[in-house]
């Protein structure tokens, strides 16, 4: 585990950081290229099917998101380090972002073809849950003043919370849903056009690579922000700990 | 061209709006949180 957290240290220095922002630009350029000039037009949705190559990533990436506050939440909870809970946070903020970004794609291709912006259909019911779920996380943390209480408090949430994941990947599966079955994960392997898998996979890894940017930037202000209320509240510790960095 | 392509534009420039606004909001407040602690230091040491 703490391998892991130097790993990440190492990942969230400056270079680090501009390294990582530059590589997810240019994913993000060569994903709108092939999914908006070199993926064919679907043959029955038309042009506005190519809002899958960022509704399904923004999907993924709150899954992945909320993975990566469930596995900081127990790290937090079994080795009490308050670095775990700056990664839970930041996590769990970023992937409120990708969660609420899905539902708006979901709905704006919802519009055309099935002809209503949302439906209370288990797949977009879950995931609106989802997105309370963890804005309630958020809350939380805003309004517990102690750190260690606040910490372990948003830990219990974050595991807890993270039960709803699978609920929302599996509600299509378990319940007579309007939204479409799983495309990738599917036994019998994918069963789209070459080029649109490959869009939807570049797609996918260009949102990884931004997360993994608005991680680093995330944590720094996160970090930044911890050290203007100890240089507030405690000159010294701040000089220390300012030092140390 | 597609009547719902409208559509597709919103979706990207929603995306896009959102991802660049919450880099934006980032930077500045890593930047605030920067100066006020330099605010502080300074009143300090001078």
């Amino acid at each position: 585990m703490d391998v892991a957290a130097r790993g990440l240290g190492k990942a969230t220095s400056r270079s680090g950081e501009r390294a990582l922002g530059i590589a997810a630009l240019v994913a993000v350029v060569v994903s709108a290229t092939l999914s908006l000039v070199v993926a064919p037009p679907d043959a029955v949705q038309g042009e506005v099917q190519r809002l899958m190559y960022v509704h399904v990533p923004a999907a993924w990436l709150a899954y992945l998101s909320f993975f990566a506050v469930f596995v900081a939440s127990v790290a937090y909870l079994k080795t009490r380090r308050i670095r775990w809970d700056r990664i839970a946070a930041a996590s769990a903020e970023i992937g409120v972002l990708f969660t609420a970004l899905a539902i708006a794609l979901g709905a704006l291709w919802g519009k055309p073809i099935w002809g209503t912006w949302w439906t209370w259909d288990p797949r977009l019911t879950t995931t609106a849950m989802l997105l309370l779920i963890y804005l309630a996380y958020l809350a939380v943390r805003r309004v517990v003043d102690n750190p260690s209480r606040r910490a372990r408090w948003a830990a219990v949430i974050g595991i807890v919370g993270f039960v709803d994941v699978p609920i929302v990947h599996l509600s299509v599966v378990w319940w007579r849903s309007l939204h479409q079955q799983a495309t990738l994960l599917r036994i019998g392997g994918p069963e789209i056009h070459g080029s649109m898998l490959t869009a939807l996979l570049v797609g996918v890894a260009a949102f990884t690579l931004v997360y993994a940017y608005l991680m680093t930037l995330r944590l720094r202000v996160g970090r930044l922000e911890e050290r203007a209320v100890r240089e507030a509240l405690s000159p010294q510790v701040g000089e220390l700990e300012e030092a140390d960095a | 061209m597609d009547e719902n392509v409208g559509y597709l534009v919103a979706g990207y420039a929603i995306t896009a709006v959102a991802l660049g606004g919450y880099v934006l909001r980032l930077l500045a407040r890593a930047r605030e949180a920067r100066r006020r602690a330099d605010v502080v230091a300074s009143r300090r040491r001078g």
